[in-house]
This record gives C-alpha cells, structure tokens and sequence, in this order.
C-alpha cells in the first residue's frame, strides 16, 4: 500500500506567470526511498479542506543533479496546483511518495543513439529530466527536442533549455512551436498536430535515423505525433508515452464512508433483503440480496453482473466499486487506501450491507 | 484541434497510459483482471511444472524444467509488481492461493475460471509425468507465445513494456518444449504416450482462449486492452501447432 515521507521544501522558484519549480530534500533515512529513474514523478497529498489531494508532479532535474525538483503549473481550478503557486514557501514540509513512472529508455555510455522528444506545455518537466540525463550519461547520444507551448511567456525552463543547447552544441537542439504567434517560419507556429509533424520530418528532422521518441503532453497532441512516428516506421517500443499524469477530474462528492470491519451496530439479520443498485458500464441494476453471507460482488455475480474481480479475499483491488448510497460493512481490506475509503471506495468481495438498500457504482 | 478530449476517446485512437492515476474505473477493473489471470496462470502453471523437474530424464532436461519454472515465476512476479502500483497488496497476492492445488485429470470445465483463481483453465489440470509435461509445455508455450503478441500492444505502457520483455523468454520456453518433444518422438515406444498427451492436451488448450463472440472483447478493445479476437488468436494457435507438429513428424 501507498505510504508517504516528508520531503523538506527548500525553495520555490516562480518560473514562468503560473509555474513555480520546488525543489525537495527527503530526510536523510529516507534518500534511498527518494532515488529515481530520469521522467518519474512524484505523488504528494494534502489536506484541503477535510478532503485529502492526490496530485503527481514530474521530478525535472537530471540524475546527476543530486536533488529533487518537480515543476508546477497552475491549472485553471486546480486546488493543489493554486496553492502551490500561491502559497508554497521554502520552509513548508510536503508529503510524498517515492518516485514512479516507466517514463524512460535504458541509459549506456557507449550508446550513439538519436532521441527525439516532444513536450507539450508543462509536459516539458519530465523531458527536461530525460534530456539532461542523456546529455550528461550518454556522451555520443544526440537528442532533439519539440516543445510546444502558447506563447513565448509560457515557455517553461526556456532559459536552462538554451543553456544546455549552448553547452552541448550539436548534440541538442529545440524546435519551438508557438501557438499564439507567428514566427518567420511558419512551420514554428501554431499547434504540434500531424501536419505539423509531417513537415518536419520532411526537412527538419532524420526520422529515419531515431531510436527512441519520447512524448508528454495534452492527448490529441500525443495521439497525433505517435500516428506520424508510426507512419514513419518507429515500433511501439520506440514511442515512449506520458500522459499528464495530474489531469483535473471531476470533483467528487464526499460519501459516507463504508464501515470497517469490528462495528457492532446493524448486526446483520441473517432474514432481512437489502436491495441493492447495481451500475456497471452505464447500465444500472436492482437486484435483492441478503444482508449477511453474501458479498456485492457475489450477488453481482450472481445477477449475471459481469463485475471485475480477481482473488475475491481483499488483496488485489479489482473489484474496487465506490458506495453512492447506503452502508455496507468491508471485512478484509488489504488494498484500498485510508484515502480511497474515506471517499467512498469499497472492496466488493469484501463488502456486506448494514442498510436496507445500497447503491454501488463500478463505473466511476 | 482542442486539448480537450476524453480518456476514452483518446484510448479508442491508439492512446497509451502510463500510470494508475489516469486510468478510468472501468479501465483499471479490466486491466486488473487481465493482470490477474497472467500472474495467476504463471504462478499456477510454475507450481505445476515444478513437480516436473525431477522426471526428466537426463539433466538437460532438467536444468531446462528447472530455467522454465523460474522465469515463470519472474513473470509473474513482474506484472504482479504492477498490480502493486494499483494497491494491490503483492506480498498477500502471493500466497492468498494454493497454486499447486490441481482438479482431477477428467473434470471437465471448459474455458471457465474456477472459484477466486483466475488462472487459465488449463492450469487447473494435474500434469502426469514426464512426456505430459513436455506435451503440454509445446502446446501452451505456442499459445502463450500468440496471447503475448496480442497483450504487447495493449494501451496500459508499463504493463505492455513487461510484455514485450517477458515474451522472448516464454517463447523460448515453447522452443525448449519442441526441442523435448523432438527426443521423445525419436523413441518410437515413446510415440503413444505423446500421442495420448496430444490428444489430452489440445481441447484444453484451445479453449484456454476463451468463449468465441465473447461479449466483453468489445469493451476491452475500446479500452485498447484487446485488438485481435478470442478466434483469431486460436485459429493461428492451430494453424502454428500443425506447422510445429508436421515439422516434428507427428501426424495431427
């Protein structure tokens, strides 16, 4: 299960209008937890207002760097982004878990290799950590990097970009390509979409002679690029993906949470029916079953629900289904987070009703 | 072109995720069983063929059985190392299940899953013997070899890079098996037996691919977990196990 370490704050740099790089020191037992792979992210959860974030942020430094530094661009709406570039200060302790992410290609000294990255507004942060990486541990490597963004005053890291481009001349280069403004040459403005893509690996770019691309970014830009690498012969495992991994969804409500095994109140009659409301890929059934010797899921099954489970004894999580109403009782946990219960989240082979009715969604 | 779109749309055009944080409810529960059943068939079919190692009949044979039950169980423990990322608990995972426990040789249970295990149906039955053994090992490591080649591409990246790691080494596991089946076929008072496993073993592989016109194929290739159908895969599986076969001499 997720747990979480300290990392100090030990300074917030406001990068561009609405983007602030922190840089984090973990607490000295806790550095080897906090070693990461170049292109991870870092997942940090807070408080607000009773309800507790989970919002993850790609670390931005390179593995020589020695530290932590994650970047954080202000979302419209985003409650753990706003603070961040509102509040967070040098001094403040945020809380974290280890790095994760398969955002990366093995790294070799000897390797020549040619990388092509695309960066799509704060999706440069990983990149950034993957460019400086292969820069600094593979010698005779060479990478090109496109990087998207709306205007010149949202270009995050523009100046380190240059910096590097200055310092390993010939093995890095940028193409910017501006949204909201024309350049000399038009191919450099506008969105990077598959026309755009097109063209430059018309003139601009040796596609043939890539070994590994590398994409973060909005969806549609993603899809689009992949598509044209695809039509340009690279495989699979040479397109390597990373969808912004802190897309605001929608709020959520917050639920009752299920009670935990132990809770003497509502003893279950082994007699009494519970009705239970089933949805599962939007379609939504009532069924009736009883409220003791019978899990969710068992009577979902048992409704010819096609509900999602695997070990059935509160282990893997695959049954997990969120309470919208009623109370049900979960015997076994060994999966779901404090965090997920508290929100309603239930493990459904281990979940019996304690009210008359309940309704339980697979969907969201 | 706006940067607005929905997972789901961006998954029915080939998209890729790349953490449990993006994947939708839905998604994450199919992606979780397909995981499921893969570390429980390896785990199961490990636990099997372990019981193999020591007929074989020379030590060839048996560092062979022996490398075939380790890397399943490294198999099993990649992906089931991404379950983890989802909240599963893997240390419980591994132990929740009896894998060495086996049905009777002549039960019949068709292409279902049994109980709370999601191994594959053909691991629920017992192997007997050395010949049964490299048999069964020829016919499941081809359909293993063709349902890795279809989950390689699937849109979840991490679990699609374990994939394409892990199915080099599985088909080399198939190639092992031909290998022994080739040294038994040369005896011709081995040729029954094989013969007699051939016929065991074939049913119950081919329905290890599951029901034809399966009613969740759809939603799984929405999701980008699914592109070839249950009757495709099986109609390659048969047209590869007559070629392998043919090629070793043994009338189908």
């Amino acid at each position: 299960m997720a747990r979480f370490f300290p990392l100090n704050v030990t300074d917030v740099r406001r990068e561009t209008r609405d983007a602030v790089v922190v840089t984090l020191a973990p607490r000295e037992e806790d550095k080897d937890r906090f070693g990461y792979m170049q292109g991870q992210y870092l997942t940090f959860r807070r408080d607000f207002d009773g309800e507790e974030l989970r919002r993850s942020y790609s670390i931005c430094a390179g593995l020589d760097e020695d530290m932590l530094r994650v970047g954080i661009k202000h979302i419209d709406g985003g409650c753990f982004s706003g603070w961040a570039n509102a509040e967070l200060k040098a001094g403040d302790v945020l809380e974290a878990m280890p790095p994760m992410g398969s955002f990366h290609a093995p790294l070799d000294a000897e390797a020549k290799k040619t990388y092509l990255a695309f960066a799509g507004g704060s999706g440069i942060t990983p990149v950034l950590s993957i460019i400086k990486t292969v820069l600094a541990r593979e010698q005779h490597s060479d990478i090109t990097l496109v990087y998207g963004n709306r205007s010149v005053a949202s270009i995050m890291f523009r100046e380190e970009l240059e910096d590097l481009k200055n310092t390993h001349l010939g093995r890095f280069n940028i193409i910017h390509v501006l949204e909201n403004e024309a350049q000399e040459i038009d191919l450099f403005s506008g969105r990077i979409d598959q026309k755009k893509c097109r063209l430059l690996f018309d003139g601009w770019i040796d596609i043939g002679a890539v070994d590994m691309a590398f994409i973060c970014g909005p969806e549609p830009m993603m899809l689009a690029i992949a598509a044209v690498l695809r039509e340009h012969g690279l495989r699979d495992d040479q397109i390597k993906f990373e969808l912004f991994a802190s897309a605001p969804r929608p709020n959520r409500a917050q639920r009752a949470p299920a009670k935990t095994a132990g809770t003497d109140e509502g003893a279950a009659d082994n007699n009494k029916i519970c009705q239970a409301t089933i949805t599962l890929d939007g379609t939504t059934k009532t069924i009736e079953m009883p409220s003791s010797g019978q899990s969710v899921l068992q009577a979902a099954l048992a409704a010819d629900i096609d509900a999602p489970h695997a070990c059935t004894a509160g282990v893997c999580s695959t049954c997990r289904a969120l309470v919208l109403e009623g109370e049900v009782e979960m015997q076994t946990n060994h999966a779901l987070d404090d965090y997920e219960v508290d929100r309603g989240y239930v493990l459904t082979c281990q979940c019996y009703p304690l009210s008359d009715r309940v309704v339980v969604d697979y969907d969201q | 072109m706006s940067d607005e779109m929905t997972i789901q749309s961006y998954l029915e055009q080939g998209g890729k995720l790349s953490s449990p944080e993006n994947a939708p409810a839905r998604y994450r529960g199919e992606l979780m069983r397909l995981m499921a059943s893969f570390v429980d068939s390896e785990l199961a079919g490990s636990a099997g063929f372990a019981d193999c190692i020591n007929n074989g009949p020379g030590i060839a044979e048996r560092i062979a059985a022996s490398r075939i039950v380790l890397e399943k169980l490294d198999h099993g423990e990649r992906v089931l190392k991404i379950m983890g990322d989802f909240g599963a608990d893997t240390v419980r995972y591994a132990s929740h299940h009896p894998w060495t426990q086996r049905m009777a040789r002549d039960a019949d249970i068709g292409a279902s899953r049994q109980g709370d295990d999601m191994r594959l149906n053909v691991f629920h039955y017992p192997i007997e013997g050395w010949t049964d053994a490299v048999t069964m090992n020829v016919l499941m490591g081809t359909a293993v070899t063709i349902q890795l080649e279809e989950l390689a591409g699937i849109s979840y990246q991490p679990l699609a890079e374990q994939f394409r790691a892990i199915l080099p080494r599985e088909r080399r596991h198939a190639e092992l098996g031909i290998e022994g089946l080739r040294k038994l076929w040369a005896e011709e008072t081995g040729r029954p037996a094989v013969k007699a496993s051939l016929a065991y073993w074939t049913p119950r592989v081919a329905a290890s691919f599951g029901r034809a016109g399966s009613k969740r194929f759809d939603a799984l290739k929405r999701f980008g977990l699914r592109s070839r159908t249950n009757d495709a895969l099986l109609s390659e599986w048969r047209g590869k196990t007559d070629e392998v076969l043919a090629e070793l001499g043994i009338a189908a």
